[in-house]
């Protein structure tokens, strides 16, 4: 089930968001949209969400995304918003409202949410309020909503920027296990380094147009990506051949 | 003022008009001899046509007279069950009661006879309640007696006491400054005596609230007090900033009305023109 | 077998609901049964499900006319400013929601003064639609003013207090031009059942039952409206369309209610938390129990208000506040006790 999209164009007013862009995402792999700010990579994810009318086209399975109401699309956003009073059980449980319909609680559905909190470290402290959760539990929970949706695409927003870097690893660990399900994968992050780590697809993207799209090999050492940054970062690899990308230490000394 | 008396005689054929068809309702029965009433003027009025042998109860505010049989049913917010517990076969209800017309109704349902006292807006109306009442309760002499006398009373007193040149009076309801208009009840007992009241020609449905430099502007030469109860007199009204250079203020005209009379439209009405007559004597 | 033992327990159980219905059947039923006019209890009973052996003449219109409708408008008038209650704070992400917001309760008071201050005397008659109207227009123009229809929670919120301010100012004038109409306006505000006739019940029951049997409809899936937009999205509802038939319909009952039974406090807010807090649970499944426990609540209230100080009314407002304030302080203590 590859993602399709040609020519999409959205526009908040005036100002076009995402500007005629075209590119092939492949279905059951872990692709990254990264870029500056403004570039447009959470508008292109609330694209697939349904949720932006676009010119162009942008198919998912053959069908238009706006059309198909029954994907099964989950989000984990950079920042959710946390409904108060609710346990870490009812919270994941949120997610088979797409597959059960809402407020469903069969034994097999309960069993899937059971094995899915034991999956991320999360039995245990399942009646905890989610309020309470720190940042990485927080993460977690998300996760596990998202898994409990079974879904074939998830969407992650900066799925480590606020997280410590061990936390940052093991989330993106948990997140790889959902290819084995053959689910696709798309993230945005500004950590690069990390997103060569996992994603097998990279795309930058600019000002609303999409500067290059290709594998995350490639696409890390090709000159599109300093461009994007206005030159300013800097693209080392350790002996090991992982990449890493830092931001020139050369411009911040300028002033 | 052309508009002014058409709605004053409309008012008036309103509420004579409405009192005729509950008399004429009710009087078909027998008299009744157990009555409730939930009104302190109507309570007067009952008592004074000679009614009040058939009185079972009366409301928490009717205080006078002091025979009459005190309950703690409300006036203002009457409980029909608490009502139908005394087993009346008539009841005084005023239609500025909460929920009045519920009450009327829910009484009806029990076969209760009501009686609904319309506030009257003029003395015409308030008398016509007496013989209304004293048609309902097997009195319709006494009452027209009654207000034969009161008539003529009242007569006598203004040939005394109506001033030949208007003075200016004010009328004040509570120290926010609250007035009473001659569209009013009051406001037209006032009339009566030729005064001019300070609070006329604001439109305000009866009774606007004036500011203070309207009421030292208006300079009355008499300010009547309904607020005595809630610790206003001449002396705290002196001592309000700029009130002293109120003629009333200087001359000492300050009067505090007696409770419950200025409020009232029962057979005291003479005592109340009394009162007035006596407080402006020697004013000019 | 292995399943069974290591499944989660039910976010939700039924019982609760069964529970919440008794209670209520047996509140109405209380409340049916006591008034100034004692009538036992059997007789009361029998009237009511009409077995031989009920009262009769004076003692059946007592239970018939005045008590069974005043009890049937207390439970239609409490389960709709519960619910409400509880569809505003959801919607609203705010556990201090009530009814009343996007200026509904100003709006219904407008409507109100205006009947009884005008110079039309029938029109007072009206009252009931002229606070109905109140409430709805300034709702649909709270809506409209927060400058796009399908407005997200927030700017709502801020239209919602302008257009009550508004209302409220125009309504104070209205008072101060007409003050001999201040003691009606200022009663109806405090709110009352008293009347609480079978028309009255009858056309308040349609509305209501309307309103709830959408809200009821369309409860399991407000659960989606406590999380953010795009979340909402992806677990397939629409959040913008389901607040907007959410606020509408809790905005039908409420206005309702209101031109029923004028601005009755604390229910809204109070009975919500009552059942979330007691059952450790926010989700929006529970809206059927909320209605019940509000009706109920709402009908004790009731019962004080017409023979705690009888034979006087006790403004039924002055009860929901005194019983709704300390439980409401020992919710939240306990809230904040298991948050720490």
């Amino acid at each position: 089930m590859t993602i399709v999209v040609s020519d999409l164009t959205v526009r908040y007013g005036e100002k076009a968001v995402l500007n005629d862009i075209s590119l092939e995402i492949a279905s059951g792999k872990w692709t990254c949209l990264v870029g500056p700010n403004g570039a447009g990579k959470t508008t292109f994810l609330k694209v697939l969400l349904g949720m932006a009318p676009y010119s162009g086209s942008i198919s998912d399975q053959g069908v238009e995304v706006f059309k198909n109401h029954n994907r099964n699309v989950a989000f984990v956003p950079q920042s959710p918003q946390i409904p108060q009073g609710m346990t870490v059980a009812e919270y994941v449980a949120l997610g088979r409202s797409k597959k059960d319909g809402w407020g469903n609680e069969s034994l097999a559905s309960r069993a899937l949410i059971h094995k899915i909190l034991v999956q991320t470290h999360l039995f245990g402290m399942h009646h905890n309020l989610v309020t309470h959760l720190s940042g990485g539990e927080m993460q977690r929970a998300l996760i596990a909503r998202a898994l409990a949706q079974e879904p074939e695409l998830i969407l992650l927003d900066e799925p480590t920027s606020a997280l410590d870097l061990h936390h940052q690893i093991s989330v993106l660990n948990n997140i790889e296990l959902l290819k084995e399900e053959g689910v696709t994968i798309i993230s945005t992050m500004h950590d690069i380094t990390l997103a060569a780590m996992f994603a097998e697809q990279t795309v930058i993207m600019k000002e609303g147009k999409v500067l290059l799209s290709g594998s995350s090999h490639e696409v890390i050492h090709s000159p599109e990506l300093k461009k994007a940054f206005d030159n300013r970062i800097d693209v080392y690899t350790l002996d090991s051949g992982r990449p890493v990308i830092i931001a020139s230490k050369g411009e911040v000394e300028k002033n | 003022m052309r508009r002014r008396n058409i709605a004053l005689a409309s008012a008036a054929l309103l509420g004579i008009a409405t009192l005729t068809s509950a008399t004429n309702a009710i009087a078909s029965s027998p008299n009744p001899t157990r009555i409730i009433s939930l009104s302190p003027s109507a309570t007067e009025i009952l008592f004074g046509i000679g009614a009040g042998p058939q009185v079972i109860a009366v409301d928490d505010n009717s205080d006078y007279p002091s025979t009459a049989p005190f309950s703690k049913l409300s006036s203002f917010t009457p409980n029909v069950e608490a009502i139908a517990a005394y087993h009346p076969d008539l009841v005084v209800l005023q239609s500025s009661a909460t929920n009045a017309a519920t009450v009327e109704s829910d009484l009806q349902k029990l076969k209760i006879n009501v009686f609904l006292e319309v506030t009257p807006s003029n003395i015409s109306d308030a008398y016509a309640e007496f013989l209304a009442l004293g048609k309902v309760t097997g009195h319709p002499s006494r009452a027209k007696a009654l207000v034969t006398t009161m008539k003529s009373r009242i007569a006598e007193i203004l040939a005394k006491a109506r001033k030949k040149n208007s003075i200016s009076i004010y009328h004040e309801l509570d120290n926010t400054l609250y007035s009473a208009d001659s569209t009013t009840f009051i406001g037209q007992i006032y009339s009566d005596f030729n005064f001019s009241n300070i609070a006329d020609g604001t439109n305000s449905g009866g009774y606007p609230q004036l500011t203070p430099e309207a009421v030292i502007k208006a300079d009355p030469k008499v300010i009547f007090l309904d607020d005595g109860p809630y610790g206003e007199s001449a002396a705290t009204v002196a001592a309000r900033p700029g009130w002293s250079t109120i003629s009333a203020v200087k001359n000492k005209h300050v009067v505090v009305l007696p409770l419950d009379i200025a409020d009232r439209w029962g057979p005291r009405l003479v005592d109340f023109y009394q009162f007035v007559a006596q407080a402006t004597a020697k004013i000019n | 077998m292995n399943a069974e033992r290591d499944a989660i327990a039910k976010i939700w159980n039924w019982r609760i609901t069964a529970f919440c219905a008794l209670i209520l059947l047996v509140v109405a039923i209380a409340a049916v049964s006591f008034g100034p006019i004692s009538i036992n209890f059997f007789k009361v009973f029998k009237t009511l499900f009409d077995l031989p052996g009920g009262a009769s003449g004076q003692d059946r219109t007592v239970i018939i006319q005045l008590r069974l409708p005043r009890v049937i408008l207390g439970v239609l008038v409490g389960s709709a400013l519960a619910t409400s209650g509880a569809v505003y704070q959801t919607v609203f992400h705010n556990p201090l929601a009530d009814p009343y917001l996007l200026g509904a309760a100003s709006g219904a008071g407008l409507g109100a003064t205006i009947a009884l201050t005008s110079s039309h005397h029938n029109l007072v008659g009206a009252l009931p639609i002229f606070a109905f109207l109140g409430g709805v227009l300034a709702v649909f123009t709270s809506f409209i003013i927060s400058g796009r229809f399908f407005a997200d929670p927030n700017s709502l919120l801020l239209s919602g207090i302008a257009v009550g301010s508004f209302a409220t100012a125009i309504q104070t004038y209205l008072q101060q031009r007409h003050s001999s109409a201040l003691r009606p306006v200022y009663s109806w505000i405090l709110g009352d059942l008293t009347s609480a006739t079978w028309s009255v019940v009858g056309w308040s029951a349609i509305y209501i039952a309307i309103a709830l049997l959408i809200l009821f409809s369309v409860a399991k899936q407000l659960d989606g409206l406590m999380l953010s937009d795009e979340e909402a999205y992806s677990l397939g509802i629409n959040p913008k369309k389901l607040r907007i038939i959410a606020v509408a319909a809790a905005t039908l009952a409420t206005a309702t209610a209101v031109s029923a039974s004028g601005l009755i406090g604390f229910v809204g807010i109070v009975v919500p938390h009552l059942v979330r807090g007691l059952t450790h649970r926010v989700t929006n499944r529970s809206l059927i129990s909320i209605a019940m426990a509000g009706a109920a609540f709402l009908v004790l209230a009731d019962l004080g208000a017409r023979t705690l100080l009888s034979p006087a009314e006790l403004p039924i407002g002055v009860i929901t506040a005194f019983v709704g304030a300390p439980f409401f302080l020992v919710v939240l203590r306990n809230r904040r006790k298991a948050g720490q």
